[in-house]
């Protein structure tokens, strides 16, 4: 058995590193409190080709896999941005790249994937809608046939990243969820062009004010007879299902990864402290009340990463990756929030000032228990689909 | 165009840096060898050359083995090739003898134009260039921070300390530049992979037929006699402000001769 990472792996991590080595901690500190998209970073990260690791090779992308998304994630969030702004990240090359380059027709890769190599061209995921979260197949946004195209009608929310994407890949239903058999029939994934829509009047959206992460604004997006051609289906229509649950897997793994990056970034900042912080006249990582949870983390991160590299490989032999994926993705966001906290404790009162990175990685690592799938959701997938217990929903 | 760029190892600033007991040299396992930054930026000159006039850029680096990390580092931010002179021999060279060494390789590799940061961060002697130039018999076009090729002509604006001098040479020429001359670029993902499979020669004194009584810490023009770890700062002056603080810290100042 040999860990060690493949040497495109080893490329990205180091890649990255060097990119984000000239924007520190106060970079990231800065966009946050500015609400601004990190555009610097972006646009080295576009120039290097590190947006389009996943498109594959001949449409100027890097061919590579999940695995070094992963890898990429991780790096970018460990560096500082953490898993608010790592999100970034996430939905371009992630949500975009990944599936288009697996499920996307001739046409449509032909269109997209060159620009999203280039990091010219960004994408969002709509799939959450207010009366369905956990329970995504219960989504109402509908569309119906008519002639050579679709007209959708319906509501999202939390949609990440509309207001810079050119393309959002939105979750339809083509059968209402109450008449599908099996409920997982039935769904069909589009591609829409938010600035047409947009243009046309037929698509809206209004960011939700939010408690972190606001490198990126999420939305409620409304659907008003939203006409697209039915060429802009990706897969098959009724079986969305199939590509839907390769944006999931990737989403668990690769939010899983901006998680695990997090968990290092606050990890370092509370050891650095530990060491530096003096009272009672020693440093107060001599304490073991603040050495062992900081110990405990390490880890957590390493148990965590194991996983999430294996999910990742699997995923890119085409070999089923759901059990590791929310593993994965549940040891990460677990150990990203007892870093952030034992972080917190670390540093005492001064935790609390936003001059400290400590409130914004404790604000950025909650939301990786929520979203993009809740702990309680993950632990229901181990204990049904895994253990055989009964469902109790 | 065929470039070769001088590219160097030198150990992370960030990290302890040590003198070996034994020979009084650098310790150059102790620290994590880092690309010298001033190379990045004599890289980034040749890469902008090359894009503009065409031609070939070689990275020519004289070093341990363990210089090979900064070679693929070259490598992978755009450069061809590269030639990584390495043997035992070299350990221990001063800057006399390395620009020997370095001259030697020169001869057989070939060049249009070398380019040299103007200086490392870990001897800082500055001085490679104008010991290439001399060896080679070329113009020396040091501290440019701008460099125009034109046919077989080469003209470098000069940084000085009223200004600048604008220096014109014809090519072969050696070349050193500063830091404001351009911004490096970071490798890009295909660079990085690229650069593995990239073409690095492995030169020994023989094969530069360089002439093992001029090289190594024996041979060496300059000596270190000693050293000692510098003693701990002493503690600062505070001036305190109680209305008169500009007043205070002006007279500190003057008393220094700062002022
Ligand atoms: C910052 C942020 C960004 C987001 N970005 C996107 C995006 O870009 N695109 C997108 O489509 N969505 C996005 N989301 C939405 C996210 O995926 C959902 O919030 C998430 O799936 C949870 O759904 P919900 O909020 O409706 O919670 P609910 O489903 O209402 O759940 C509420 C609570 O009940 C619990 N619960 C429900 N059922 C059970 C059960 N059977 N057993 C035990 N507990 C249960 C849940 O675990 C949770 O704790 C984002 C969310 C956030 C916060």
């Amino acid at each position: 058995m040999d860990f060690t990472l493949p040497e495109s792996a080893q490329a990205v991590q180091r890649g990255i590193a060097a990119v984000c080595a000239r924007y520190d901690m106060d970079y990231w500190q800065r966009c946050e409190a500015e609400k601004r998209w990190p555009e610097e970073v972006w646009a080295e990260l576009a120039k290097g080709g590190w947006l389009g690791l996943a498109v594959p090779e001949e449409y100027g992308g890097g061919g590579q896999g999940l695995l070094e998304l992963t890898v990429a994630t991780e790096a970018l969030s460990a560096s500082g941005a953490a898993g608010g702004s790592a999100f970034t990240y996430v939905l371009t090359p992630g949500f975009g790249a990944l599936t288009l380059a697996r499920h996307g027709s001739p046409e449509q890769r032909a269109a997209l994937l060159p620009g999203l190599a280039a990091g010219e061209v960004e994408t969002c995921f709509a799939l959450t809608e207010p009366d369905a979260g956990s329970n995504a197949l219960a989504i109402s946004t509908s569309a119906r046939a008519d002639g050579a195209e679709y007209v959708i009608n319906g509501q999202k929310i939390w949609i990440t990243g509309v207001q810079r994407a050119t393309w959002m890949l939105l979750v339809t239903r083509t059968i209402p969820a109450a008449e599908a058999k099996p409920r997982t029939n039935g769904l069909t994934v589009f591609l829409v062009n938010v600035p047409e829509a947009v243009a046309a009047g037929q698509l809206s959206y209004r960011p939700i004010p939010k408690m972190g992460a606001n490198t990126t604004p999420s939305n409620m997006v409304f659907f008003d007879d939203l006409r697209v051609p039915a060429t802009s289906v990706i897969g098959e229509v009724h079986a969305g299902a199939v590509v839907l649950w390769d944006i999931l897997n990737p989403e668990r793994v690769l939010l899983a990864a901006s998680a695990l990056g997090g968990a290092e970034v606050a990890l370092r900042v509370g050891v650095a402290y530990a060491k530096e912080r003096e009272v009672f006249g020693r440093a107060i990582g001599s304490n073991q009340a603040i050495a062992f949870p900081l110990a405990r983390v390490k880890a957590r991160i390493e148990l965590a990463r194991l996983t999430l590299y294996k999910a990742a490989w699997l995923f890119d032999r085409g070999l089923p990756c759901g059990t590791e994926a929310n593993i994965a993705k549940l040891a990460a966001s677990e150990a990203a929030w007892e870093a952030a906290d034992a972080a917190f404790q670390t540093h005492g009162g001064m935790a609390y000032s936003l001059e400290y990175p400590v409130a914004r990685l404790l604000t950025e690592a909650r939301i990786g228990k929520v979203a993009p799938v809740t702990e309680e959701l993950l632990l229901n997938y181990l204990a049904t689909q895994v253990l055989g217990l009964p469902r109790s929903f | 165009m065929n470039i070769v760029v001088c590219v160097k190892q030198v150990p992370d600033t960030a990290t302890e840096r040590k003198l070996r007991s034994d020979d009084k040299t650098l310790d150059r396992d102790a620290a994590d060898g880092v690309i010298n930054e001033l190379c990045e930026y004599a890289v980034e000159e040749a890469l902008r050359l090359k894009e503009a006039h065409g031609g070939e850029v070689t990275v020519l680096t004289m070093g341990p083995d363990k210089a090979t990390d900064t070679i693929r580092k070259a490598l992978a931010m755009g450069a061809d090739k590269a030639v990584h002179l390495v043997d035992p021999a070299l350990h221990g060279s001063d800057a006399l003898s390395t620009s020997y060494a370095l001259a030697q390789t020169l001869k057989k590799i070939g060049f249009d134009l070398v380019i040299l940061g103007s200086e490392s961060t870990d001897a800082r002697t500055g001085m490679l260039a104008a010991m290439l130039a001399e060896r080679l018999g070329t113009p020396q076009l040091t501290l440019a921070n701008k460099v125009e090729i034109s046919g077989a002509g080469i003209t470098v604006q000069r940084v000085t300390d009223y200004g600048f001098d604008k220096v014109e040479a014809s090519l072969p020429a050696i070349v050193s530049v500063v830091e404001k001359i351009n911004e490096p670029r970071y490798p890009s993902f295909k660079g990085i992979m690229a650069a593995k499979k990239k073409q690095v020669q492995t030169f020994g004194i023989a094969d530069a037929e360089i002439d093992a009584a001029q090289v190594g810490v024996a041979n060496a023009w300059s000596e270190v006699a000693d050293f000692a770890v510098a003693p701990p700062r002493a503690a600062g002056t505070v001036v305190k402000d109680e209305g008169d603080g500009g007043v205070k810290t002006a007279d500190y100042l003057a008393s220094k001769k700062f002022i």
